[in-house]
């Protein structure tokens, strides 16, 4: 090959990349894939995952095995973005597929191919909003994901954006998280009023989108934007990534959506096809005109995602929800007779926050971890908030408020 | 083939979803099981589902079919596709290299998969260990200070890198910054990310031999600039020869620089962008670094920094105190956090996984794609044409405008009949028909002959059978799509209501 490219060595090759780098590289020495595996297990093994009574932001849903299988197919693992439609029908018919799902569960128009996750599709949205409106405020309800209102503030920041205290006439979008990082639902109807009277856009955050299986599609209570993390539907927790940001709006809004669209069309003899649509808006044609510099998504997460609701049906998604449900009232019973008060003063889906006595709930938290439970997040002053899914046994439930009573009664 | 929503329901078949329940325990009043009856407290409240009506949903019209047939629809759907494991795939500036099918094991090792991210300090040991090691290992082969590890992707750090220099300047009350210098030869996302935090951009075009032109980069050079964003080695696949003058020159400006390492899988072991004069580089972990590119993504894109950049990083940071790790939120002047929780950690674990397995033998990486992208130069330079003729990097750009106008799609359509990926194409911009190829390190020389001879054989139809060319595809499912009524009437998603409509009739 040296031959025939007219060099004598592939230093000859490298000369052009300076300045070279002449030390010995720090690294340690390349591993056998059998000593990678060894040496990973153990790094693994030094996590400990623990029975999850904790949601916020991350749900623990059973996956179907089937999932787990066709997601090792190399040909949904190792293609890239579909550039090419002719060769790329299969990731773009899951896309569609996805469109279609995430239009279904919220009840809106035209959704994208995915974003990175929840709290980047939110900020994603909030840039589209002010740019839709020429406004440069908004207004966030109370009870958003604290991780996801940090996020939005850094983007807030570095689009020169800022984030006000009411609903005016120059803000650009009211945000609510529906259920609320506490758990609340609420049809949230009058805020969507509220926000078109003064002429801004309402984007409802869905961060725990099984929810949608027994409440109300977004699309009906008036909300103009749905972006929220698809994690539940098939995706493990993962230490908090790669997760399943998505964006679905109203029509009027599709010239202004960021980040991949699948569109279907036909060949010229007629037969049926998916192709990326509307590139137009796209960085790598409208360069500093683009509605986003999104490039790469988390297409492979919206393939999981698009297969998992396949796999459960309404039939199934609505078990996940309604188990999940009732699973965390049940849990919420058992605490309440253990002595913590409840908080929430709204129904709530699948979390809840939980007041416990005063100077108690460290302990309680603690002594949950040590007996195998990830209990609650703490919220401080002795408040914690707990989620329960389908995954919660019943017998889990019980233990988990019988530990809770003991370290009560032994305060 | 059929769309999901296009099956027969047939929910008896189902599998998946019948998780130990029936209706009798959800809404039955002893809380759905015989053993907690047993502990049922005095005074406990019964669990039913109970939603107010205005919140009820009244319908979820998904499909409920068996979970045979949801495996043969995706298993089918799958084979529409093309990926590594099924051939060459020379996708300019994506570097479609080997996924090792070790790191989806390891990624899916219980103490990763399935370890929730607000998990306590002592349970999370190794995911930290795993985070600080990596960052080190980044460190080592870039020569920066810091990593962060958080952004979803490339075109995240970059933004995150543009947020740090805004913050930067505005510390250092020095609001006047107000442009980035970006060359010609850039991704879109460069421009794009700059206008998201509301910077201008000048284009700087480039000389004859593909390097960004220095003169009229000296002359655009002016106190109002805040940022250089090179991509090195260009999307030309060549080197920045003057990389080191236009750092200097910046520098002594007060302007900081930026490398898009989209390009890095050209640099490992043998050149480190800190020592080029770099102030941050972003690192694109499924490229360089082998996580697989699924369809379009997940990906990883790591940011480094030079040192006096460390304090602005987003929280959290990995610290390691004397061998036990823990996450610091005390970062003085950070500018805040990119996305929930740390980032695509599962993409951290198996780029992680590729760095340990190549150690310090990593700079055969970079030697071995060197050479194929220049051997397969060679072997197209009589048939097409070379825009800019020196030793590439790791990957080369040609020209087929020699072969008529949209040559370069005709040629790309055509690849598929041969059994090949298509180049990138029509990028860069600043060449005409241009077909950017970028072979990669883990295709073997007899890969690279076919495809040569391929493309040979190509521009051989182009010149004696067009129409054959111009009419492909000839093989695949579906024929040339029809993107531009796609866009002009759009069908974004099955139309459900329509059916509803049906059914109700």
């Amino acid at each position: 090959m040296l031959k025939q490219i007219g060099v004598k060595s592939i230093d000859d090759l490298t000369l052009g990349l300076r300045p070279a780098f002449k030390g010995r590289i720090n690294l340690s020495r390349p591993m056998s894939e059998l000593e990678l595996v060894s040496h990973m297990t153990s790094l693994s093994q030094k996590n400990k995952p623990t029975k999850y009574f904790i949601g916020a932001g991350s749900y623990n849903h059973y996956i179907p095995a089937a999932l787990n299988h066709l997601m090792l197919r190399g040909e949904f693992l190792t293609g890239y973005t579909p550039y090419q439609p002719e060769t790329s029908q299969g990731t773009l018919q899951a896309m569609y597929e996805f469109q279609s799902y995430i239009c279904l569960l919220t009840g809106m128009d035209i959704a994208n191919g995915s974003l990175y996750d929840g709290s980047s599709a939110l900020s994603e949205a909030v840039l589209l909003s002010c740019s839709y409106k020429g406004r440069n405020s908004i207004f966030i309800k109370e009870g958003l994901n604290p991780e996801y209102f940090k996020v939005l503030k850094t983007y807030c920041e570095g689009a020169d954006l800022k984030i006000a205290n009411e609903i005016t006439e120059d803000i650009a979008c009211v945000i609510a998280q529906n259920p609320d990082f506490y758990g609340n639902m609420e049809n949230l109807q009058h805020l969507a009023e509220q926000a078109h009277k003064a002429g801004a856009l309402f984007i409802v955050c869905v961060i725990e989108p099984t929810s949608l299986a027994l409440v109300e599609a977004p699309g009906n209570y008036g909300a103009d934007a749905v972006v929220g993390e698809g994690q539940s539907f098939g995706i493990p927790v993962n230490f908090g990534g790669p997760y399943l940001g998505f964006i679905a709006v109203k029509n009027f809004l599709l010239k202004k959506l960021p980040g991949r669209i699948c569109g279907m069309t036909t060949d010229s003899k007629g037969n049926r096809g998916f192709v990326l649509t509307f590139q137009a808006r796209e960085q790598h044609i409208r360069r500093e005109r683009a509605t986003s510099n999104i490039t790469t998504n988390v297409a492979l997460m919206a393939i999981a995602a698009t297969i998992y609701l396949s796999l459960m049906g309404s039939d199934g998604l609505k078990i996940v929800a309604k188990l999940s449900y009732y699973r965390a009232h049940l849990l919420q019973n058992k605490l309440m007779s253990a002595g913590l008060k409840p908080l929430n003063a709204r129904p709530f889906y699948n979390e809840f926050v939980m007041q416990a006595p005063p100077g108690s709930g460290k302990k309680i938290l603690s002594n949950l971890l040590q007996n195998g439970f990830l209990g609650g997040l703490d919220l401080g002053e002795d408040k914690m908030l707990i989620c329960c899914t389908e995954i919660n046994q019943v017998e889990d439930i019980v233990s988990f408020a019988s530990i809770v009573k003991e370290t009560i009664s032994i305060k | 083939m059929k769309l999901i929503f296009e099956y027969e329901e047939n929910s008896s078949q189902h599998i998946s979803c019948d998780i130990e329940i029936n209706d009798k325990d959800l809404y039955s009043n002893n809380n759905g099981n015989n053993n907690s009856e047993n502990e049922k407290e005095e005074g406990e409240k019964d669990a039913q589902i109970e939603i107010p009506k205005d919140l009820l949903r009244s319908e979820l019209p998904l499909p409920n079919v068996s979970e045979l047939t949801v495996v043969r629809h995706y298993t089918n759907m799958s084979r529409l596709n093309f990926g590594i494991d099924l051939g060459f795939y020379p996708l300019g500036s994506c570097t479609m290299k080997y996924n090792p099918r070790v790191n989806e094991d390891i990624a899916s090792m219980n103490g990763f998969k399935n370890l929730h991210p607000l998990s306590h300090e002592d349970c999370i040991q190794g995911s930290l260990q795993l985070m600080w090691e990596l960052e080190r290992d980044l460190k080592a082969l870039t020569g920066m200070d810091a990593f962060s590890l958080q952004p979803a992707a490339g075109a995240q750090a970059e933004l995150l890198g543009v947020m740090i220099t805004k913050a930067y300047f505005r510390q250092k009350n020095q609001k006047q910054r107000a442009k980035i210098i970006i060359p010609d030869s850039a991704h879109g996302t460069n421009p794009a990310t700059a206008s998201m935090c509301k910077f201008e951009t000048i284009t700087i075009p480039s000389d004859s031999r593909g390097n960004m032109d220095i003169s009229k980069f000296q002359a655009a050079l002016q106190q109002d600039v805040a940022l250089v964003m090179l991509t090195n080695p260009n999307t030309l696949g060549l080197f920045e020869e003057k990389v080191l003058e236009i750092s200097d020159l910046a520098h002594k400006n007060g302007t900081m620089m930026y490398c898009d390492g989209a390009n890095m899988n050209a640099m490992l072991g043998i050149t480190r962008p800190a020592d080029q004069g770099f102030d941050f580089i972003h690192l694109n972990l499924h490229k360089t670094f082998s996580t697989p590119h699924g369809g379009g993504g997940p990906g990883s894109g790591v940011l480094g920094v030079k040192e006096f950049l460390e304090d602005y990083l987003p929280v959290p940071r990995v610290v390691n105190k004397s061998g036990k790790y823990a996450f610091d939120y005390t970062q003085r002047k950070s500018i805040g956090t990119m996305r929930y929780c740390y980032g695509n950690f599962g993409m951290l674990v198996r780029a992680y996984a590729y760095v340990k397995s190549w150690g310090n033998g990593i700079r055969r990486i970079s030697e071995n794609a060197i050479l194929n992208a220049n051997y397969l130069q060679r072997l197209l330079r009589d048939d097409f044409n070379v825009p800019f003729d020196r030793i590439c990097a790791h990957e080369f750009v040609i020209s087929s405008h020699a072969l008529g106008d949209r040559s370069a799609l005709d040629i790309a359509k055509r690849l598929l009949d041969y059994g090949f990926h298509p180049p990138t194409i029509y990028f860069p911009l600043i060449v005409r028909e241009a077909l950017m190829i970028e072979p990669t390190e883990t295709e073997s020389k007899e890969t690279l002959d076919n495809f040569a001879w391929a493309m040979k054989k190509i521009a051989q139809e182009l010149r004696e059978k067009p129409d054959l060319v111009r009419g492909s595809p000839h093989t695949k499912s579906v024929g040339r799509l029809d993107e531009v009524s796609a866009a002009r009437k759009p069908i974004l998603r099955w139309p459900h209501e329509a059916f509803a409509a049906k059914s109700k009739q």
